[in-house]
Order: structure tokens, then C-alpha cells, then sequence
């Protein structure tokens, strides 16, 4: 008798210590509970949440770090909307790459009505964050259908890594360019750091212009990175650079495509 | 008497006059000796310590020394290792500095310090994290380190002191436990309601065996 209770005794503990998540290891241990794998996920209900779609609508905002109160107030003023087909997060969602802050980040983002996809911005590369991003959120580079438009998500933070690894990843957009998926007619571009920032491999832009004039119809690029709203032409061709604001900033950016062409709003919270 | 017989008595009076030198001077040697061995003794170790988790490891351990007037100060050196969970296995490191203001008699061999608090800096050995950010960034880039973590922590300690005759290992065991926090997380939760108490406070929990 006594030493079941014992045992209930050591049962309940264990299950109130591990529930409660009360111990740690290291703010960098990578020990990830919660869901994992989300981009791709979101992926599919994007797709079949927009399938046959010639107009669709998504925002896009980033650099969440830190941001946690407003990034709370943007996901309940976005669920009171029911016009939106899903967001682009631009990247940053922590600020020292500590692994709890990628799973507070997704805590809030999971609380959107409609799907997300995260992009990997130069902050969830500082320490080991890269791999918990990818355990979390998913692939550096990655694409997805929404209606007819293709929307190539990129990494493009450079100055995080070295040469062995490629930033941007010419393979990868050639491998976009060359595969059209079935509708496919238009293309959106999204990437955490736009050409000549300082995260930028600079030696590369115009390289990396020529590529992304090369995707069937490009609509205009998204990116984030400069906690600022950015509305640039940066290579004359035609392509615009829409960036976005951060979270302290309480706004987004509206963007819906239209047969016709597309247009942007910015909306504050 | 002889000149001969002077000579030995004058060498043999010499050798007589100076016993007291040798002695004098051997005592001074190990007195010297002595106090040489008793300064490094200083630096002996007094106590181990094995705590699992708080921020430095799942189970770190290693060596320590308390000192003060009434042993109230303790500093740890420690070892973590921290398993593989989405990245590589790591080691840490960890300087920490303890307190305990109070020590109170429970019973006969029991004794509790309501109140153990410090500081600890840890340090994780792995060749993606920087102490200060590379030189390919723009100077004051990220501004932090992300390899050397600065954490707060307050506990309590129960301690039973060992009947020598019966048990050899330790003088004295001390369980304890601490809540911990780390630099970043009070950073993140300051001017954030989203982030509360049981999100950057930590739990965790030790044994310490007094050794000397």
C-alpha cells in the first residue's frame, strides 16, 4: 500500500514536471515540443483552400522577434477578417535564435484562422536556430500554389552563412523556373532580404534579378527584413519590392491579385 | 696545548656553534614548506555537485569551494552536456556563484537554508555560437552573444550532516532546488504580457556532497 502510493507519488511528479515544462537545458538544446513540419502543412490547405482561384488574396508581415504582445493583437484582428486566404510571415521570427522563442512564435501564428507559411530570416539563423527553424517551420527554400500564382519563398540571407552554402540558391530558382505546376500563370517571390541590403550576397544581385525575371508572369517581390514599409523599384525592370513593416509597426500588407493585375493595401491594427 | 688540539677544539666548538644555525634554518624551510602547502591546500576542492537542468545542461557536474565566515559563499565549476534533440550534442560550462544568507538546525543532523541565490555564467562549446558576432557583420550587429548566458537564480537547500563513523563518502549531503532565469528570457519578457512566469522561469535540482 505504502509503496503504491510511492509510485503515485513519483508518477505524479514526473507528469506535473514534464507537463509544465518546467526544466530546461540550454536556451539553445533544440528540445522542441508542439508541432513541428508547419509549413508544409499549411502548404496543402493553402492549395485546396484556393484551388481554381483566379483572385486571392494574402498578407504579408515578419519580423515578429520579441514582438509577441503585438504579434497576439495582429493574429486577433486578422481572425475578425474572413476576406483573407493566408499569411506570408517575412522571417525573424526570433530574435537570439533561442529555441523556446520559435515555439512562442508558432504558439500565436497557430492561433490564425487561415494558413501561414514562415520564411527563414537572418535572426532564426543566429546559433542553431536555423535547425529548429527547419524542424518547426520547415525547408530554407520552399514554393507553394495559391490559385494560379506560384509563390517562391527564398532564403536569402547570405551573410549568415559561408560559401559552402548557397545564399541565394541559384539551383533551386532555376529548378522553380524550369518546373510549372499545373495552372500555374503567375508568380510571387517572397524573401526575408531584398538585393543590396546588407544581408545581401551583393556580389550576386543582378544574377539574381535575371532569375527572377525569368518566372512565368512575376507579379512583384515581398521581403522584409528593414522593420520599415518599402515600396521599391530597385532594378527598374518592372518588378516591385513591397517590404514590410515590423510588428511594433502594428500594420501589415494586403496584397490581392486579380486577373486584372493586383493591388496592396497597407492595413494597421 | 698543541696547536694541533686547538685547531679540533675551535673546529669541533664551530661545528657546536652552529647546530642552532641548522636547526634554526631546517625549521624555517618547513615552516616555509608548511605554509606553501597549506596555501595550495586552499585551492583543494571542498565539495562536489551534480544538478540537472537550469539552463546549463540536462545534468552538469563538478567541483567547488565555499568559504566565508560562516561557509555562506560557494563558487561551482561545472560541466553540462546537453543531448541531441533538432541540433548536435553539446557541452557547457559554468561558473557560479552561490549565497546563503541564513542556515537554520532542523534536528540533529538535519539543517536547512531557506534562501540560496546567485548567479551563474554559462558558456556552450560549439563552434556555431560566437562570443562576440564575426567580423564579416557591420560592427554592433546583433550586439549579444550568442554563446555565453548569464542567469539569475533563488533556491532552498536541505542538508544532513553524515555520522563519520558510519559513512566515509561525504561529511554532509545537501539536496536542493532553484528557479532560474536566463538573460535572453527576461530580456523577451519584459514589455511582453504574452510571456509569463512559467515560460522563462525554470525549475531545477541538485545534490552537493561536502567533501572537507
Amino acid at each position: 500500500m505504502v509503496r503504491t502510493k510511492a509510485h503515485l507519488l513519483i508518477l505524479f511528479f514526473t507528469i506535473f514536471f514534464y507537463s509544465c515544462n518546467l526544466f530546461e537545458y540550454q536556451p539553445y538544446d533544440g528540445n522542441i515540443s508542439g508541432e513541428t513540419g508547419i509549413n508544409v502543412k499549411n502548404i496543402k490547405r493553402i492549395k485546396q483552400n484556393t484551388e481554381g482561384k483566379t483572385t486571392i488574396r494574402f498578407v504579408m508581415m515578419g519580423d515578429s522577434q520579441r514582438y509577441y504582445d503585438e504579434t497576439e493583437d495582429f493574429v486577433e484582428s486578422l481572425n475578425k477578417r474572413n476576406d483573407i486566404d493566408f499569411v506570408i510571415h517575412g522571417g525573424d521570427m526570433s530574435d537570439f535564435g533561442a529555441t523556446k522563442e520559435f515555439m512562442w512564435m508558432r504558439d500565436i501564428m497557430n492561433s490564425l484562422k487561415v494558413p501561414y507559411v514562415a520564411l527563414l530570416g537572418n535572426h532564426d539563423c543566429l546559433g542553431n536556430g536555423e535547425n529548429i527553424f527547419e524542424e518547426i517551420f520547415g525547408e530554407e527554400n520552399f514554393s507553394f500554389m495559391a490559385g494560379n500564382t506560384k509563390f517562391v519563398c527564398l532564403n536569402t540571407n547570405a551573410l549568415e552563412y559561408d560559401y559552402s552554402h548557397p545564399v541565394p540558391d541559384f539551383s533551386f530558382m532555376k529548378k522553380e523556373i524550369q518546373n510549372i505546376e499545373p495552372g500555374q500563370e503567375k508568380t510571387v517571390i517572397a524573401m526575408h532580404v531584398k538585393p543590396y541590403a546588407e544581408q545581401f550576397n551583393n556580389n550576386v544581385v543582378e544574377l539574381f534579378e535575371y532569375y527572377v525575371t525569368k518566372f512565368p508572369k512575376v507579379q512583384f517581390c515581398v521581403n522584409a527584413h528593414n522593420h520599415r514599409l518599402e515600396v521599391d523599384e530597385i532594378f527598374k525592370d518592372g518588378i516591385t519590392y513591397y517590404g514590410s513593416d515590423d510588428m511594433r509597426g502594428r500594420n501589415y500588407l494586403l496584397f490581392t491579385i486579380t486577373p486584372e493585375g493586383y493591388n496592396y493595401e497597407v492595413v494597421y491594427y | 696545548m698543541k696547536w694541533c688540539t686547538i685547531k679540533k677544539t675551535l673546529y669541533i666548538g664551530g661545528l657546536f656553534l652552529m647546530i642552532p644555525f641548522f636547526v634554526n634554518a631546517k625549521s624555517k624551510y618547513e615552516e616555509k614548506a608548511e605554509k606553501y602547502k597549506t596555501h595550495w591546500q586552499k585551492l583543494i576542492p571542498t565539495y562536489s555537485k551534480l544538478q540537472f537542468a537550469g539552463s546549463m545542461g540536462l545534468l552538469s557536474a563538478g567541483i567547488g569551494w565555499d568559504y566565508g565566515k560562516r561557509n555562506q559563499w560557494e563558487t561551482d565549476l561545472l560541466i553540462g552536456y546537453v543531448p541531441r534533440y533538432s541540433s548536435s550534442a553539446k557541452a557547457t560550462f559554468t561558473l557560479k556563484q552561490n549565497y546563503m544568507p541564513w542556515k537554520f538546525n532542523l534536528g540533529k543532523n538535519i539543517s536547512m537554508e531557506p534562501l540560496a541565490c546567485g548567479l551563474y555564467v554559462n558558456t556552450v562549446m560549439d563552434e556555431d555560437f560566437w562570443v562576440k558576432e564575426p567580423d564579416r557583420y557591420p560592427k554592433g550587429y546583433y550586439n549579444f552573444s550568442t554563446k555565453i548566458r548569464s542567469n539569475i537564480f533563488a533556491g532552498q537547500r536541505f542538508t544532513y550532516n553524515m555520522n563519520s563513523d558510519k559513512y566515509s563518502f561525504a561529511k554532509a549531503v545537501t539536496l536542493f532546488y532553484e528557479l532560474s532565469s536566463s538573460d535572453l528570457y527576461i530580456i523577451s519578457a519584459f514589455g511582453n504580457s504574452y510571456l509569463k512566469p512559467k515560460d522563462y522561469i525554470h525549475l531545477s535540482l541538485g545534490v552537493k556532497l561536502q567533501i572537507l
